[in-house]
């Protein structure tokens, strides 16, 4: 118990793999054991992290949690396996670990072949969520966040629908284009600053002449903002939602593109802060344009899975319009709005999925009304589509408005009109997803031989129930009390804010130790670039 | 003559696999090695004991700390370092041929004696700076393998790849061999770790004739490790040759080839000489020549064997960015590098062995499905293409970090950045192999021609697969004492003495 003590993270983080390669030795013939194990040892990790992270009083910085013990020196750069739990990742932590069980759970009979290879690859998928969310290193972090893909390629490619090897090989590579770019930035950062510290590397990073420190937040920034998906570099996220299997989609939605956002936030926005101001404003617009482009395109599609997928466009440029107003009201709205996402999507796609299981299509032309056949389902359905609009009184509301409120008072020079761009994004959300309801749900029976309603016949089981209710319960709470939610970020988010607007370079704010670095001068003024530290071997 | 016993120490590497060459060639004169199973059990046996016994005298030496030398032969850390190398991989190559030759019904003892004096070769050539050892180090190391490529007299292809192979590289043999000769006319020394001092003491450090002899010498190099432009023979060498000996050339040709440049390199032609600087604009041009020629092409490959040695070719890239960037973490990060890549290529060329594709059936339709029949080779499979496309925790990620690293402190960003462009087209390819492996099902014609033919057991390709994967997955957990217990200790240790 003393490891454990010590090593609450460590536990967290690992265990999932640890079990993922007992399942994965397991013989083809034990899939159903391996699925239940794969199950139960991710509702076990759900309910640890739970009653740990809630469990501690955080201390006064907010960190829940924390582990750091130097790892290794490599090329004279040390590396610390420095992972922590604070207000900014402790609610996708939570968010991570609830998901991964319940989608489980929601998709126990979506898959015939080789389940329990596919239960090893989820818990697998698992540990890189969790590492690359409580990693404080950026090559730890950059080691989790590359290891991520590879379970998720194979989700994708063998479990997936007929264009499925297209998806995954496009999913792989586009996210490694960004992300083995953004090791060259931070390759070059940390030889300035002599180590993957973050703090270490900011300091550098504001030492550096502005130009050279645009170019790295470029390359922080697209690495994320593909993963997030910003427009315009959006395209692959269609392409591996359709395909993936219903569980893949979930946590894709849920958790891997909220690893975008809580990049931007976590790491490109506090240690680029000038340039995140400077390039606020166009990161402003392609959100703006990715909330009305994604929603017209979602407009259109005949398929819900598409659908859900380019709604998902939409609401993650709400988030990043959130990160780009630099207040704390529109930040907060973002962080809000990830969890909602994560919540509202997650289950969208476990709706979608469940339907399909039944009808196998997901065209909305193949369906007409459901209600009459389905009414349980489609009452949840109906809950999910109105948090998915922002209806008052569920999460998206909440997220959504402060987002908006938050542009509206950025103090960019065309934010009122992003604010009412967006909003209109609110509409048409309220647009494409009432429509889709409409033509799914309502109407008469559609009586076809071939329909996806004629071959409906079972309403959800007790099984499915049990998955849809917590999510449910979530989407009341985060909409009534979201405070719940968002009190741990709120000092960390307020306190980013405003070293980033103080007038004075971030460095001698967090920083005692100048005297490690002479010659920047004391004013605001571009500081000489600091002497590169010389590699000892 | 008596040797003292420091001097045999330093022979004894190089003597058992040759020894053990002599006695395998004995034992193949029966003539009944073909139908007597006992017999081709001897003559493997007997290989497998004397690389054996060279791996475990070398492990010896590098315990105690024992830098032996005889005359010009430096059984030094870095020759140590080489030695426990091509051991593992002539170790690996042999446990594999067993496989494969039965699987192709065409064993011969010679091929397993070619195969020791070929080691015995590479032994010598990475030991010393000695012109003239260097040479026949050379020249021991390549004529093996150019009848090895064309082993399987069976098939066609295979006398035209050992053909190809031997006339170009007979060229590039000539090509080092005058080279040798301009530097040695100029400087009137025949250790080539002393003549770039002695021809500035001379002031003829930039002579035209220099240059012209360094690059000739070079270029000998850049034809081994298969280089851009002198890489022509590799698809078609590796094609023709059996699987085991193309892991073996992809790996320790290269491999040696790259440590003997790291003692010549660095101290005659590094870049603090005058010609060092020239030759190292040289390098990082062709470097980039092979990143891009390499990844490219193997783009467009359907046979997984001609895919391998383009990867090959660019992984050659990626180590000749290490020699560009020069520093020593940079000739660590090589050694790291090829350990790794040892493991990783080996074991990708053991896979055919193991899923027993013979003859011309290496195209990527004939993989199709086969992951799923072998889990655990899938596994190992999966394990080898991440690691080569270079995607953590896998060990090729950090033999390419320590590189790129490196790059971007000698101010080589843009060298960097085309690296990790090279690797991420890289990964396409790799991609396709487990596309092939696990997302793809077999083809109904596939399956109907496996269902005629026996099953195909390979236990011992099997098991080097698994030990490769398991250096691989090593390699990324354990990285830092690879480098420091080994690599960092082979480069210190050894190149220190020498110079």
């Amino acid at each position: 118990m003393t490891w454990l003590n010590l090593h609450p993270l460590t536990f967290l983080v690992f265990a999932p793999t640890l079990l993922g390669f007992v399942l994965m030795a397991l013989p083809h013939k034990f899939g159903k054991l391996a699925r239940l194990l794969g199950f139960l040892g991710a509702l076990g990790i759900f309910i640890l992290s739970l009653a740990w992270l809630l469990g501690h009083t955080p201390a006064a910085g907010g960190t829940v949690m924390a582990e750091r013990a130097p790892w290794f020196t490599l090329v004279g750069l040390p590396v610390d396996y420095a992972l922590a739990v604070d207000g900014l990742n402790l609610w996708l932590v939570l968010l991570t670990t609830f998901l991964v069980p319940l989608t489980m759970l929601g998709t126990w009979n979506s898959l015939k072949d080789r389940i329990g290879t596919f239960a090893a690859l989820f818990l697998l998928l698992e540990t890189g969520m969790l590492g690359a969310l409580v990693a404080q290193d950026l090559f730890v972090f950059y080691l989790f966040w590359e290891a991520m893909l590879v379970p998720m390629y194979f989700m994708i490619g063998v479990w997936g629908g007929d264009e499925r090897r297209y998806a995954a090989n496009k999913f792989f590579l586009y996210t490694l284009s960004g992300s083995l770019l953004w090791l060259v930035a931070l390759l070059y950062l940390a030889n300035k600053a002599g180590g993957f510290n973050p703090a270490l590397m900011a300091q550098a990073a504001s030492a550096l002449p502005f130009g050279v420190q645009g170019w790295l937040f470029i390359a922080f920034a697209v690495a994320f903002a593909i993963k997030v998906p910003l427009f315009p570099l959006h395209t692959w996220l269609p392409d591996a939602h359709v395909q993936a299997p219903t569980a893949g989609s979930v946590i894709l939605a849920g958790v891997l593109l909220k690893l975008g956002g809580y990049g931007f936030i976590r790491f490109a926005i506090p240690m680029f802060p000038q340039a995140a101001m400077h390039y606020a404003k166009p990161i402003a617009l392609l959100s703006v344009i990715a909330i009305v482009y994604g929603a017209l395109v979602a407009m259109v599609q005949r398929d819900i899975k598409k659908l859900v997928a380019y709604s998902s466009v939409s609401h993650m440029g709400f988030v990043m319009l959130g990160l780009a107003s630099m207040t704390v009201i529109g930040t907060q709205g973002a962080m809000l709005q990830m969890l909602n996402h994560g919540i509202s999507t997650g289950a969208l796609f476990l709706l979608v999925g469940m339907l399909y299981d039944r009808a196998h299509t997901r065209m909305i032309a193949d369906f007409g009304g459901v209600a009459v056949k389905m009414p349980i389902f489609t009452t949840f359905f109906m809950i999910v589509t109105l948090s998915s609009i922002g209806l008052p009184l569920t999460n998206g509301f909440v997220g959504e408005f402060w987002i908006l409120n938050g542009t509206f008072l950025s103090g960019f020079s065309w934010g009122r009109l992003y604010a009412c761009l967006a909003t209109s994004g609110v509409l048409l959300g309220a647009v494409y997803m009432l429509w889709m309801f409409m033509r799914v749900f309502w109407g008469p029976e559609n009586k076809d031989e071939d329909s996806g309603t004629h071959h409906l016949h079972s309403d959800l089981n007790a099984r499915e129930i049990a998955v849809m209710l917590p999510l449910v319960v979530l989407i009341v709470w985060m909409g009534v009390h979201p405070k719940t939610f968002v009190a741990a970020s709120e000092v960390p988010v307020a306190a980013l804010l405003q070293e980033i607007k103080a007038p004075a370079p971030r460095v001698f704010v967090l920083k005692p130790a100048v005297h490690e670095a002479p010659g920047i001068p004391v004013s605001g003024s571009p500081a000489p670039e600091a002497p590169a530290a010389h590699e000892v071997h | 003559m008596s040797l003292t016993p420091s001097q045999w120490a330093a022979l004894l590497p190089l003597l058992v696999p040759a020894l053990g060459a002599c006695l395998v060639i004995l034992m193949s004169l029966d003539k009944d090695q073909a139908t007597t199973k006992w017999i081709r059990g001897a003559m493997y046996g007997t290989a497998l004991m004397a690389v054996a016994g060279s791996f475990w005298y070398l492990t010896d030496l590098w315990k105690t700390g024992a830098q032996p030398t005889f005359f010009q032969l430096h059984m030094d850390r870095l020759a140590q370092f080489t030695g426990i190398f091509v051991m593992v991989a002539a170790a690996l190559t042999i446990l594999q041929s067993w496989d494969h030759f039965h699987q192709e019904g065409w064993v011969k003892g010679e091929t397993l004696a070619l195969l020791l004096f070929s080691v015995t070769g590479m032994m010598l050539f990475a030991s010393t700076t000695h012109f003239v050892a260097l040479f026949l180090g050379l020249e021991l190391f390549s004529i093996p393998l150019y009848a090895l490529v064309g082993t399987v007299r069976a098939r066609s292809e295979s006398a035209e790849g050992g053909m190809k192979y031997f006339l170009t590289g007979a060229v590039a043999s000539s090509c080092f061999l005058m080279g040798g000769v301009l530097i040695y006319g100029l400087s009137g020394t025949l250790d080539l770790a002393a003549a770039a001092a002695t021809l500035r003491a001379q002031g003829l450090a930039l002579d035209p004739l220099v240059l012209v002899g360094a690059a000739l010498m070079l270029l000998g190099f850049l034809f081994k490790v298969s280089a851009v432009p002198f890489h022509q023979w590799t698809p078609d060498a590796y094609e023709a040759s059996p699987h085991p000996i193309a892991g073996f050339m992809s790996v320790a040709t290269k491999g040696v080839a790259f440590i003997a440049l790291l003692r010549i390199f660095p101290s005659s032609l590094g870049p603090l000489t005058a010609v060092g600087v020239k030759m190292q604009a040289v390098v990082a041009v062709l470097a980039v020549a092979t990143l891009v020629l390499g990844n490219l092409t193997a783009l467009v490959q359907s046979n997984v064997k001609r895919m391998l040695a383009y990867s090959s070719i660019s992984h050659a890239g990626y180590l000749m960015l290490g020699f560009v960037a020069g520093t020593p973490a940079a000739h660590t990060g090589v050694l790291f590098y090829l350990v790794i890549y040892l493991a990783m290529n080996l074991g990708a060329f053991g896979l055919l062995t193991a899923f027993g594709l013979v003859g011309e059936h290496t195209t990527f339709e004939d993989l199709r499905g086969l992951g799923w029949k072998r889990p655990a080779l899938g596994f190992s499979a999966a394990v080898f293409m991440l690691s080569l496309a270079g995607i953590p925790p896998m060990g090729g990620f950090y033999g390419k970090y320590m590189i790129f690293r490196e790059l971007v402190a000698t101010g080589h960003v843009s060298l960097a950045i085309l690296g990790v462009l090279a690797s991420l087209v890289s990964a396409y390819y790799y991609l396709r192999f487990l596309v092939a492996l696990f997302l793809q099902a077999p083809s109904a014609e596939a399956e109907r021609l496996a269902s005629d033919r026996p099953v195909v057991h390979a236990p011992l390709a099997g098991a080097t697969v698994l030990v490769s994967a398991a250096i691989v997955l090593a390699g990324g957990f354990l990285q830092y004492f690879l480098v420091e217990g080994f690599a960092k200790r082979a480069l210190v240790e050894g190149l220190g003495l020498i110079r």
